[in-house]
């Protein structure tokens, strides 16, 4: 148990409530229709560096894809751990994860090589039911 | 990490172009200033849990995107598929007409045993409608298929269309379970299918469109 702990990321102030020993202890929900992401209990909690694109793209500024950083994330190892979920067409070996209720997004990524997935937890919302 | 669930399917929708699968799957609507970054890229597949009978079951409900205009679909793409989704527009005679060489399609490259359902979508358009509702079960019962009209931009019948193909889907399963294991899977089966059928999805099967 000790040595777990020791590689778990520290846990941010406003963090702290929504994780118990590493993993989400609420369920994880769409921040604007409610739709369940994932289930109590079912994914890591997990710091990283990652550019995520904004989920409304200004029209006005063509080209380029608006991004902004994120290090706060849910590690997801098995994509069917996901209750509701949906993932984009592939861009440069990741697919993006959106609700798949209300299609916002993107909440998240999912690698191709590692096939891994993270949530970014800035961008859905955490409560008991 | 232990399985959290009890069945998974793989589900594709297939059909002509411009039938309405990709609305099916996708249903975001956006305004004129702001563009989805997902709606720009697409969906690839979506994963939804439903219960079924108490079972815990995940679908993984595909699109096919761009490779129907060829009909290039083959066995590569049906792999692992348990359930196809075939469908339709109500407003277009063509896409009907298609619905059996989609059929043969999947004769000739999915598994045998593969379920399917018989989607008429665009269900919402009754002006511009060129295939009568008589006719769509019609051709159900020739092929003995389910069928049902739906209307991806009211949200009519698709969620409960997904709920029958997967039933029947697991309602195979079990049978072939049972004919493999006779005696340990008998006390799960029959009645308790029936019992959880009322509950089940509600409102969206009387819509306007099965009433026509
Ligand atoms: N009125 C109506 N339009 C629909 C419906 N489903 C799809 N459409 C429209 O039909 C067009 C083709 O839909 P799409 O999902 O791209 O078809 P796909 O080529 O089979 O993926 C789009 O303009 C959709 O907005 C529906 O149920 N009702
Ligand atoms: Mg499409
Ligand atoms: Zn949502």
């Amino acid at each position: 148990m000790s040595e777990v702990e020791h590689k778990e990321p520290p846990v941010a102030n406003e963090l702290k409530d929504y994780i118990e020993d590493g993993k989400n202890k609420m369920i994880v929900k769409c921040k604007f229709c409610g739709s369940k992401i994932l289930d109590k209990n079912s994914a890591t909690f997990i710091t990283l560096q990652e550019q995520l694109p904004l989920m409304l793209q200004d029209s006005k500024q063509e080209g380029e894809v608006q991004s902004e950083t994120i290090t706060d994330f849910y590690h997801v190892e098995n994509m069917f751990t996901f209750e509701n979920i949906g993932f984009t067409h592939t861009v440069a070996n990741y697919k993006y994860l959106s609700c798949a209720d209300c299609d916002a997004g993107p909440v998240g990524y999912y690698n191709m090589d590692t096939k891994h997935s993270y949530v970014a937890i800035s961008r859905i919302v955490q409560g008991d039911n | 990490m232990a399985k959290t669930y009890d069945y998974l399917f793989k589900l594709l929708l297939i059909g002509d172009s411009g039938v309405g699968k990709t609305s099916i799957l996708f249903r975001f609507s956006e305004d004129a200033f702001n563009i989805s970054f997902i709606s720009t890229i697409g969906i690839d597949f979506k994963i939804r849990t439903i219960d079924l009978d108490g079972k815990k079951v995940k679908l993984q409900i595909w699109d096919t995107a761009g490779q129907e205009r060829f009909r290039t679909i083959t066995t590569a793409y049906y792999r692992g598929s348990m359930g196809i989704m075939l469908v339709y527009d109500v407003t277009n005679e063509k896409s009907f007409e298609n619905i059996k060489n989609w059929i043969r399609n999947i004769e000739e490259n999915a598994s045998a045993d593969v379920e399917k359902m018989i989607l008429g979508n665009k269900c919402d358009l009754e002006a511009k409608r060129q295939v009568s509702k008589e006719r769509g079960e019609q051709l159900a019962v020739e092929y003995q298929i389910k069928f049902i009209e739906t209307s991806a931009k009211d949200s009519l019948n698709v969620e409960s269309a997904f709920y029958t193909l997967a039933r029947d889907i697991k309602a195979k399963m079990e049978k072939k379970q049972e004919a493999s294991n006779p005696a340990g899977a008998r006390s799960g089966g029959g009645h308790q299918l029936r019992a959880n059928e009322q509950q089940r999805k509600p409102t969206s099967w009387l819509s306007r469109c099965s009433l026509l």
